[in-house]
Order: C-alpha cells, then sequence, then structure tokens
C-alpha cells in the first residue's frame, strides 16, 4: 500500500511538475507548439545562401524566379543553378564534391530531394508575388538569408505573425479569413 | 388532425419536387424537416477505425495534452524541383491548351486547364462555333477519366485456350505484338471495327490502312442515330447527319426526340435553342410530345404524352391537317400520300385530341421555313418529320444538310451484324477494334462474343481491358484524348484540334500511331511510309487548310463555314416514295411499351467507372447510382408498384430485375429504362452497378429498335433502396402553424403573354422592415444572377463544380442517406398534376446572403461575411456543430460526416487525386463546406488586377458553373460597378430572390422563368383538385 501510494505522489507530482514546464515555456516563448520556427533541417546538397546572396551578392530573384508572379517563389530548377556552374566547379581552387553532386544529378535527370524549410499547413494559402508587389522585402519574412549557411524558418509564419502585420493601416491589407483560407 | 394539417391535406403545393411532396406525405414532412438523416457516429464509425467517435474524443481529451507535451512537430516535406525547368511551366500557375473532346458523336471545343503538368480541369471553349463556352456534364468528367484506374498500362497478349474462355494475361512488347499482329494480316481476310470516326486524320488513316491490307472497316456505335441517317437517305437520297439550326427555329416540334438530353449535339442544340429564349417579341416555342419526360419535354412550353408507337402517327396527324385539311403544299393531290394517310386514319385518332393536330398545324403554318419538325428513334417516324420539314419548306433552313451538317453518327447495327456474319461464315479472320465495346452495348451481344471466339486473332486498342476487350488476343492501350494528337470534324469545315496536354501516363500508344506501325512492320501500302498522327495532324491545317499551325494550336479551332452556318440553302427534293417505308403497319399496340433511352450521365456506358458520372443525379429523376424503371404514378398504381420495388422486366424471352421509380409525366402505357449501366469490367467503380438493359432492344431489318417494345412487367417482393437526391433539401422544409411552407415562392413562371403585360408578373415582392442598416461594401461585391428561362436542368454546371472546387464523390450508400456533397444541385420541381406536369429547373448553390442565417448560429465563426459580400467558409476554423446548416434556408451546405478517401476507396483510388486542384483546399472530415462562389478565381483574378495596378475587369471571373453552362444561363459579377453586365441584367424586373420575405437578401438573384403558352399548369387549377382526390380515394402508392 505504501510503496502505491508514493509511487501515485511522485507520478503526481512529477505531472504537475511537467505541466508547470510546459506552461512557462509556452508563455515565454520558449517552445512553439505546431509551427517550426527554427527549423533548419539538413539538405541533400549543403547549399550555402550565405556564399551565394551574402558573399557573391546574388539578387534572391535571380533563383526565385516565380515570386513575383506566383504564388511559390520557388525552388530553382537545377537548369538555373547550371547557368553558373556550367563553368564553375572549384570552390577555393579545389574540386567541389557538392558541386559534382549538382553536376551529376543535372546531367543523369535526378531532380534533387530538398527539405522544406519553410512550412505553412495546408488550409493556408499563401502568395507571393502581391506581397512583392506591396514593397516587401524578402527578408522581411524571411529574415537574413543572405548570411544563413543553412536556411532555417525565421519567424514562426503563426496566423498572429501575419495578421500583425495584415492590421497595420500603412500595409492597406485586408483581415477577413477568406484572404487565406478557402 | 390539425386544421393545418387538415387545410394542407386539401391543398397540394403548387411546385412539388416528388410525389411525396404533391401527396403531402408525412415521411416527406419527416425527412424536409430534419436538417440530417440519423447521425451516423454509432452506425458507421466502428467500421472506420474501431473506435466510436465519442467514445474515441473523451480518450483523446485525456491524451491530448500528455502528447502534446513539449513535441515541436516538423513533419519532413520534400521540394522537387525540376531538372530543367518547361519553360511555359511557372509554378502556381495554370496553363490552359485549346484541345477537342468526342463522347458518341458530339463534339466539343475545349480548353484543359493543366497544373504543373496534369490536366486537372476542362471548360468550353468559347470561340469555338458548335459548343461555345458551353459543355456537358460528361465533357467534364472526361479529365476524370485521364485518370481511370482501371486504364491498361501497357500493351498485353491474352493467353486465350480454343474457346477463349481463359483471360490470363501477359505483357508483350509493341515490338512483338506489331509483329504478330503484322503476320497476322498478311494472310488477309481483315476488318476494322469502329465508332463513328469524326477525326480526318483517322479517317485518313484507317482508309489507308485498309487499302494497304485489303481490311474492310465496319462502322458502328454504341448509341445509334441510324434510324435518323437512313430517314435522311430514303428521303434525300443522302445518308447524312443534317445539324440542327435551332437558331433559326422559331417554332420547334420534338416528337420523342430528346435534342437537349442525348440526340445528335445536345450541347450546341440547347445553346442554339436558347438564343431564341428571350422572353418578348420574337421568342421561340417549343411544343413535345413524348412518352418519357426527358430533359427536352420538361423545358416544353406545351406538352403532350403518347405512346411510343404512336410518334409516326402523330406526325402523320400533322401532315393529314396540313395537306389535306389545310391543302398547304403542291403534295395535296398526291394520291400516295392520301392512301398512306388514310391507313393511318384510327391511329391518328387514337394518338391525339383533333384539336391538337389543329392547333400545331396552324402554329407550324405560321411559323413556315422558321420551324422546326424533330422525329423519334424510329425510321418511320424521321421520314414523317422529314416530311414535315418538307412541306414546311425548313429543309436547308433549320435543317441543315449540306452547309455544315454533323459528321459523326454514321454507325450502323447492320455493319456490326455483317461483321458477326463474316466472322461466323469465316470470311473474317482478323479483327481489329477500335474503342467500341460491342461485347457490352451490342444489342445482339451475345452473337457478338461468339463470333469474336472464332476468330483466328483479335486485336482491341482501347484504354481499358473490357467486356471485349477480354475475348480479344492483343489488348494494346490508347492514348486517353488528353494525351495525344489528332483532329476532330464534328460538323463539316468546323476543323479542331486535339493537342496532348500531359505526357501519356502509361505505355500507350494513339489508335493512329498503332495502325502506322503495324504497317510499317508489315509494309501495308502508303501508311507504311507515312510518319505518326502528328504530322497527319500538322499536314492538315497547314497545307491543306492554310493556316498557321500556331495559331490553330493556340484558337484550338479553324472554322470554315462561319458564313455558310448563318446562310440558307434551297430545299432538297423529297422522294414521296419514301412515305411508303412510313406506311402503317398493323402491328397492335402491347399493353404496355418499353423505351430504352441513353442516361444524359453515362450515355453508351463508356465513362461509366467514372465516379462523378455514377453520383451525377440524372436531371429528372434526380436519382443517381443505379438505372431504375421508370413507371407513370397511375401504372405504379393500377399494377400495385411502389418505389424501389424490384421488378421483372420481361421483352420477349428476355428479362431484367430492376427497381422501380415512379416517374412524373410518363405516358401511363410507357415504361423506361437506362442504357450505360450493368457494366462487368469497367473497373472498380461501375462494375454491377445498375443492370445492363441493352439486350432488351430488338433488332428488326438489321436496325435496332430500343423504343415501342412490347413488354411485360412483374413486381417482385423484394426492395431497393434508391440514392434520389431530390428526397432532401426540400426549400419548402417545415409546416408551421399558420405559415404554409409548402407554398413558398421559389420558382416562378409567367406566360408570355403575362410577361408582355408585365416584366414582373407573378413575382410576390416581400415588403421587409429590417432592423438594422446591413452591411455596407465598399469594394467589389460579388453576386450572381440565374436565368431560370435560359436554364434547361442539363446539370453540367454540378460536375464543373465538382471538377473545380475538389469535391468529394460518396456512393450510393451515402446519398441514399441524402450526404452527397454537391456545392450546386440542380432542383427540379414540377408543376400540375403528376399525370402531366411541367418541370421547372432551378440551380440552387449558396446564396452569399447579405443577412446570412448561417453566420450568426456558427459558435466558433468559422462562417463569415467578408467585406466584397460573399459568406467565407473556413474550414479549419470549423468545428463541426452543423448549426449553420440547420439555419440556411436553402440548404445547400454540406457536411463531411466521413473520411470519404477511407469510407468509399474505390471511388478515390490512385492515380484520382491527381486530378484535385491545388488552388481548393481537400476538406476532411468533420468540416462543413459550401459554394464559395469560386474564391480561388476570385482571388486569382484580383491578384492579377493587383498586379497590374487595375481593377477587375467586368467577365475577369467566370465561376465554374458559369463557364459550363450552355445556354449562359449563369452570370457573375461586381454588384458594385452599374457597368457591370450583373448590374445591367439585375435592373430587370424578372428577378427576385429565393425565399426573400426571410430578409436574407441574396446575392443570386435569379429570373422567372417565362413560358410562351396561353396557361400555366399551376393555373389550371380545377383538374388538379379532381386529380388529387382520386389519388386519394385509392389509397395512393405508398411505400
Amino acid at each position: 500500500m505504501a510503496a502505491k501510494k508514493i509511487i501515485g505522489a511522485v507520478l503526481g507530482l512529477g505531472i504537475t511538475f511537467g505541466f508547470c514546464v510546459f506552461v512557462y515555456a509556452i508563455t515565454n516563448n520558449k517552445v512553439v507548439i505546431g509551427y517550426n520556427q527554427n527549423y533548419e533541417p539538413t539538405q541533400p546538397i549543403p547549399y550555402s545562401h550565405a556564399l551565394h546572396a551574402g558573399k557573391l551578392g546574388l539578387n534572391c530573384k535571380y533563383c526565385h524566379t516565380t515570386a513575383e508572379i506566383s504564388r511559390h517563389a520557388s525552388v530553382p530548377p537545377l537548369n538555373v543553378c547550371m547557368n553558373c556552374h556550367l563553368t564553375v566547379r572549384q570552390v577555393n581552387g579545389k574540386d567541389s564534391p557538392y558541386i559534382a553532386q549538382l553536376v551529376d544529378a543535372y546531367m543523369n535527370d535526378k531532380p534533387v530531394q530538398w527539405q522544406k524549410v519553410n512550412l505553412l499547413p495546408d488550409h493556408v494559402k499563401f502568395n507571393h508575388a502581391p506581397h512583392i508587389k506591396a514593397g516587401k522585402q524578402c527578408q522581411e519574412c524571411h529574415g537574413p538569408v543572405e548570411t544563413m549557411d543553412r536556411v532555417k524558418q525565421y519567424q514562426s509564419f503563426s496566423m498572429g505573425y501575419c495578421v500583425n502585420c495584415h492590421r497595420r493601416p500603412e500595409n492597406n491589407a485586408p483581415t477577413n479569413c477568406s484572404t487565406c483560407h478557402y | 388532425m390539425t386544421t393545418t394539417e387538415n387545410s394542407l391535406k386539401n391543398k397540394s403545393p403548387k411546385y412539388w419536387l416528388s410525389l411525396e411532396q404533391w401527396r403531402q406525405d408525412p415521411d416527406f414532412q419527416r425527412l424536409a424537416e430534419q436538417e440530417f438523416s440519423n447521425s451516423p457516429l454509432r452506425e458507421d464509425s466502428g467500421s472506420e477505425g474501431g473506435w466510436a467517435r465519442r467514445e474515441f474524443l473523451k480518450l483523446m481529451g485525456a491524451s491530448m495534452a500528455l502528447a502534446s507535451f513539449g513535441c515541436v512537430r516538423r513533419p519532413a516535406q520534400a521540394i522537387v524541383p525540376y531538372v530543367k525547368r518547361p519553360k511555359e511551366i511557372v509554378e502556381g500557375i495554370a496553363n490552359y491548351y485549346a484541345s477537342s473532346f468526342v463522347d458518341g458523336g458530339e463534339t466539343f471545343g475545349v480548353v484543359v486547364t493543366t497544373r504543373e503538368g496534369r490536366p486537372i480541369h476542362v471548360t468550353g471553349n468559347s470561340s469555338h462555333p458548335i459548343n461555345g463556352s458551353g459543355l456537358s456534364a460528361r465533357a467534364h468528367a472526361h479529365v476524370l477519366s485521364l485518370y481511370d484506374p482501371a486504364r491498361l498500362t501497357g500493351p498485353t497478349k491474352n493467353l486465350q485456350n480454343e474457346k477463349k474462355t481463359n483471360h490470363d494475361t501477359v505483357e508483350v512488347t509493341y515490338e512483338k505484338a506489331d509483329q504478330e499482329i503484322a503476320d497476322q494480316i498478311r494472310k488477309g481476310k481483315v476488318a476494322i471495327l469502329t465508332g463513328s470516326i469524326v477525326s480526318p486524320t483517322d479517317a485518313e488513316i484507317v482508309a489507308d490502312f485498309a487499302k494497304g491490307t485489303g481490311a474492310h472497316v465496319y462502322t458502328w456505335d454504341a448509341i445509334s442515330h441510324e434510324h435518323y441517317v437512313d430517314a435522311q437517305e430514303h428521303c434525300y437520297g443522302q445518308a447524312v447527319a443534317p445539324r440542327l439550326a435551332l437558331e433559326k427555329a422559331k417554332l420547334v416540334l420534338a416528337v420523342n426526340c430528346d435534342f437537349m438530353g442525348t440526340w445528335l449535339q445536345p450541347t450546341q442544340q440547347m445553346r442554339d435553342f436558347s438564343k431564341g429564349r428571350k422572353p418578348g417579341d420574337g421568342m421561340n416555342r417549343l411544343i413535345v410530345i413524348e412518352s418519357l419526360l426527358t430533359l427536352t419535354g420538361s423545358n416544353a412550353d406545351t406538352r403532350y404524352r403518347i405512346r411510343p408507337t404512336q410518334s409516326t402517327a402523330v406526325l402523320m396527324g400533322l401532315i393529314q391537317e396540313l395537306l389535306v385539311n389545310k391543302k398547304t403544299s403542291s403534295y395535296a393531290g398526291d394520291t400516295s400520300v392520301h392512301a398512306i394517310l388514310k391507313n393511318y386514319e384510327n391511329e391518328i385518332k387514337a394518338a391525339l385530341p383533333e384539336a391538337a393536330y389543329a392547333k400545331i398545324a396552324e402554329e407550324l403554318l405560321a411559323h413556315k421555313g422558321q420551324s422546326l419538325v424533330l422525329g423519334g428513334n424510329d425510321v418511320s417516324s424521321q421520314i414523317a418529320a422529314n416530311f414535315l420539314n418538307s412541306i414546311l419548306g425548313n429543309d436547308g433552313v433549320t435543317v441543315d444538310s449540306r452547309r455544315s451538317p454533323n459528321m459523326g453518327f454514321q454507325g450502323k447495327n447492320r455493319n456490326l451484324q455483317a461483321l458477326i456474319d463474316g466472322l461466323n461464315k469465316g470470311e473474317i479472320k482478323t479483327v481489329i477494334i477500335n474503342n467500341v465495346n460491342p461485347a457490352y452495348a451490342a444489342a445482339d451481344k451475345t452473337g457478338f462474343v461468339e463470333a469474336l471466339r472464332k476468330a483466328e486473332m483479335a486485336i482491341y486498342v482501347g484504354r481499358c481491358k473490357n467486356e471485349t476487350g477480354k475475348y480479344c488476343d492483343f489488348v494494346l492501350p490508347d492514348h486517353h484524348p488528353m494525351e495525344g494528337w489528332g483532329d476532330v470534324e464534328g460538323q463539316k469545315g468546323v476543323f479542331s484540334v486535339r493537342q496532348p496536354t500531359i505526357e501519356p501516363l502509361y505505355n500507350s500508344r494513339s489508335f493512329g500511331d498503332t495502325l502506322i506501325a503495324v504497317a510499317k512492320v508489315g509494309n501495308f501500302g502508303a501508311l507504311a511510309k507515312a510518319d505518326s498522327v502528328y504530322t497527319f495532324v500538322k499536314n492538315r491545317f497547314e497545307t491543306k487548310l492554310h493556316t498557321n499551325w500556331t495559331h490553330a494550336l493556340q484558337e484550338g479551332v479553324v472554322d470554315t463555314v462561319t458564313a455558310a452556318r448563318a446562310a440558307n440553302d434551297s430545299a432538297r427534293p423529297f422522294r414521296v416514295a419514301a412515305l411508303q417505308m412510313a406506311a402503317h403497319k398493323a402491328t397492335p399496340h402491347a399493353d404496355l411499351e418499353l423505351v430504352l433511352y441513353p442516361s444524359i450521365g453515362l450515355r453508351d456506358g463508356s465513362m461509366a467507372n467514372v465516379p462523378w458520372l455514377q453520383e451525377f443525379p440524372d436531371p429528372i429523376t434526380k436519382i443517381c447510382w443505379d438505372n431504375t424503371l421508370i413507371v407513370s404514378p397511375k401504372l405504379a398504381q393500377d399494377r400495385k408498384i411502389c418505389e424501389g420495388q424490384m421488378v421483372r422486366v420481361k421483352v420477349g424471352d428476355k428479362s431484367v430485375t430492376v427497381p422501380a421509380h415512379i416517374q412524373p409525366g410518363l405516358h401511363d402505357s410507357t415504361i423506361g429504362l437506362a442504357l450505360g449501366y450493368g457494366r462487368t469490367d469497367a473497373g472498380q467503380v461501375a462494375n454491377n452497378v445498375g443492370v445492363n438493359a441493352v439486350h432488351l432492344s430488338v433488332v428488326r431489318d438489321g436496325g435496332v429498335e430500343t423504343s415501342g417494345l412490347p413488354v411485360m412487367i412483374e413486381p417482385t417482393k423484394s426492395y431497393e433502396t434508391l440514392a434520389n437526391t431530390q428526397v432532401y433539401s426540400a426549400m419548402s422544409g417545415k409546416t408551421r402553424e399558420g405559415i404554409d411552407m409548402g407554398h413558398r415562392q421559389i420558382v416562378v413562371e409567367a406566360t408570355l403573354e403575362q410577361y408582355k403585360k408585365d416584366p414582373s408578373a407573378n413575382i410576390e415582392r416581400e415588403k421587409i422592415v429590417s432592423a438594422w442598416s446591413g452591411f455596407s461594401y465598399t469594394g467589389y461585391k460579388w453576386g450572381m444572377s440565374v436565368d431560370l428561362n435560359l436554364c434547361t436542368g442539363c446539370s453540367a454546371c454540378v460536375i464543373a463544380c465538382q471538377s473545380e472546387n475538389n469535391i468529394a464523390t460518396v456512393g450510393k450508400k451515402y446519398v441514399s442517406q441524402g450526404r452527397e456533397m454537391f456545392w450546386v444541385r440542380v432542383d427540379r420541381y414540377y408543376v400540375g398534376t403528376p399525370d402531366e406536369p411541367d418541370a421547372v429547373h432551378i440551380p440552387v448553390m449558396c446564396q452569399h446572403c447579405d443577412n446570412a442565417p448561417c453566420e450568426t448560429v456558427c459558435p466558433v465563426a468559422a462562417t463569415v461575411h467578408s467585406p466584397e459580400g460573399t459568406n467565407d467558409m473556413i474550414y479549419n476554423r470549423c468545428v463541426g456543430t452543423r448549426y449553420c446548416s440547420n439555419n440556411c434556408p436553402y440548404k445547400v451546405r454540406r457536411f463531411n460526416w466521413f473520411n470519404y478517401p477511407r469510407m468509399t476507396p474505390e471511388l478515390h483510388a490512385s492515380p484520382m487525386h491527381m486530378q484535385l486542384n491545388p488552388e481548393v483546399t481537400v476538406r476532411e472530415r468533420g468540416v462543413m463546406e459550401k459554394c464559395t462562389f469560386c474564391t480561388q478565381r476570385i482571388h486569382q483574378a484580383k491578384n492579377q488586377a493587383k498586379l497590374e495596378d487595375r481593377k477587375v475587369h467586368d467577365g475577369e471571373i467566370q465561376t465554374a458553373c458559369q463557364s459550363s453552362c450552355p445556354t449562359n444561363a449563369i452570370v457573375f459579377g461586381d454588384l458594385n460597378d452599374p457597368k457591370s453586365k450583373l448590374s445591367q441584367m439585375l435592373a430587370e424586373p424578372r428577378y427576385y430572390g429565393l425565399l426573400e420575405e426571410l430578409n436574407t437578401r441574396p446575392a443570386v438573384q435569379y429570373a422567372s422563368k417565362i413560358r410562351n403558352t396561353d396557361v400555366l399548369k399551376s393555373e389550371e387549377s380545377p383538374h388538379k383538385e379532381k386529380h388529387h382526390e382520386k389519388h386519394e380515394e385509392k389509397g395512393g402508392h405508398h411505400v
């Protein structure tokens, strides 16, 4: 009997403690449930935005060509990579195994399976084009991508995040539900 | 019995949806009053996962808190970009390709919407002269047939034994198959069996192949128009299928001819007919004399009922009236004509009252050269109709046989019979079958299968291994029309391109390319040097039609007869001798006559495995997932047949057993049964749905007779539940003390005379006092109008909506529980008595009310009003209380009771998901859904306008239902723009809102139906009362 009581008490305490940690974490943004802020998956080819967008200064829209016209900014097809990498095969004077990986995929018609970083649930419809049209910079939502070796989801992309911006009068953006949910 | 009930008993509603409603059946009241049929939570969830839903929720509540502890969801998803992106593709933006589609002989110019290389939707090609922007339900379903799971994936060889009873197959390569086929063809005695070929390229290839191999071509169509073409040959010496130039007809008389449903080119015919439908002076008039209640009959201004075998007699009666009594034509003195008429004397008297003949004849005379007479599906009535058209001067005007006649409809049962005879006699050793399925659809299908077994080699080219394919030695998969090149000449001089819109999904090859490949291997004639179907097509457009190929691909159609179509021809001389063929044969009337008719959804059954078409409610019966024996209320009463009772139908020594459906408006000696059902080797969806009625048809003089068959019926003791969608969703709903809801204003009709006196005739406007000012709309305010005068009820919009909005099919079981998911339904109201009702079709979608009753009751604000006047449904917010649906007076909300892909996996099998529209959320179980006014299209247009710094143009947004409508009955637009087409239309006094008295202020407005007739059925009251009493006495025919 006593053993059972002790176990019960320990369990009860444990659960209470766990709950407290949980509440603390939630209320202090230590954990964001259901969102993927700071999600930073490894990619099949360790492509560096810091190098391409930062050091080399490529414009975002050089690769993400459809951001101005479509819902998707779109991950570039390999033929865009090959615009440069047809000749550029070396990094710091050494043959790069990663570029070789890219060339191999391109030559053999094997698409690269990139890991999706920024995630919106299916019931949210986001469209890049009007945001670019409104003069938003990519970095406002995606963060300083030009400094990221490996890209991560910079913002929570929670509904609150979106609506905060849409609510500002200067943005003149709609806030009715079917703007995003339909 | 309370006073209200009593008063209702004595007064049936003016407009009624079903016999149950007309009789004020307590069952109907019960169903109408409850929003949902029994809760399925207990009965069904067990089979879904082993947990009753509520128990599951209780446990979930407890476990949720624990489960979510510190758990950060990171679903790993991949993005797989193209290696080399085709330059025409932008992710997230649709591409549109002009193409064409052939269904039986009906042809369509279409625009195929593709997303990232997948065709997802079909719309009409507005510059196409045949169908314009309109489509049929079947043409919309065409896109899903591309992803039919039953499609063949590669060439196979059947391991047939001597008797061809073994259906095991092995895979072969095309090279091996071609070699074996070519070797066999060298032995000679080759036949090609094909449906009507409306592609000039295919015709050329088949002709070349026949020349090179000595093959004989047999043309046979599952749904035959042979009587129409034969009659033309007898009367005018030309075996053509004339175009019905309905746009020139001020008076149309259709005798057992469903030209809006399934006859010739119904989509074009509805479109052309609607052009003369504008109320006012010069509005056309439609008189229908028929046995079944067809779609055409339901649109008639005046309708008479006859037996199927009386079609010719009625037309002869009119000839008599015109020639003998009115002496109008040069044939008036022809004694041979008189002799034939004399023969028909008794028949004529029996068919219709004398006054009716006189009246119709007078009208025909008044519209000489501006009328059109259409006969039924038998040679004699067609000949009589031709004669009438000739003496009325319609030939060459409304009957277009030279300038742009139909090119299809050349198939004949005689040809199939010749093939069977040839096989039986050993005169044919090799048969190549192109996509037709006689083992299912031939009148003499057993004879065909037996004959086919005698062939040394049978080669089947088709998309699925069907009833015919399984008896063939080689089964070679054909491209879906969306996968290959081709061309279509649906009507003479109208050339459409068919271009591929997707890489072939499987290892398939088009019929033309198959013939070319075989010719190459066997070195058969000129075809051996040909390249491919593509070069034929390109060559035709570039060198023969002298068009720019790119331009032809963009436009999709080259119309060489634009001017000719509008002009008139001289009349062809009528061969009076042909009338002898229509001479009266002394066959006594059977007690009961059977009509086998192609259903509007399934037609010949070739696309039966497309779940959309199986769940497509028939525009008249509103029944899906079954073919039913339709009987008139009086016959049902006499023979004691109840709704859903299984009835044995016997024609000669053949019989089938089918459930009965009591159908108002039928002739009392006629019963009807739809074709296209009862497939056995079509695939998981269609197999064993309904019965195959085709073998009840009778072959006489080489032709197939499908109407007026003498039949015996024998009710059995078993019953079947029918999936009837018109039992539920009754807007006339509850009966409350003092409010007679059965007589609400839903559809409004007026005669042309009433309309001329008062354009808002018969519309009862309510004086509404509102307590609040309502919303104000500063930007756009979306609205819609539906013209009941143009709506024919064809229900193309239903499938268009399903295709655009990812609406799930749910299967027979759930439809019969009232769980179908259509966002737009077409209600068919009867008016008048059950024996002789008129019908009104009314498409009902979400009305997007300004004062929406649904919005105020949602506890979680999942359905809210947008600043643009639409009523939005936010799926992710919905918790499934269903209050909104309960409070919706229009009954347009649909609840996802189940995870349908899991509950009915055969209806959602892979790769059908490839059709899903990525712009529309796929709704999950437990959420409410409804028409959104195609909000994704609104978004798309608004975004485009934003990118171009402008406002949305009027007409830029077309909802799916609007763009599918053959008669342009639906218009969508901005009500805040006084210059928009919609605003200007709504200024007409003919528009009203549904259930305006509830002050919902709907954004959808309906225009009243104007009938070009003297008296409305709803105003012929004394007759109705009398009839009603008769029903009551005999106790009705209650289930």
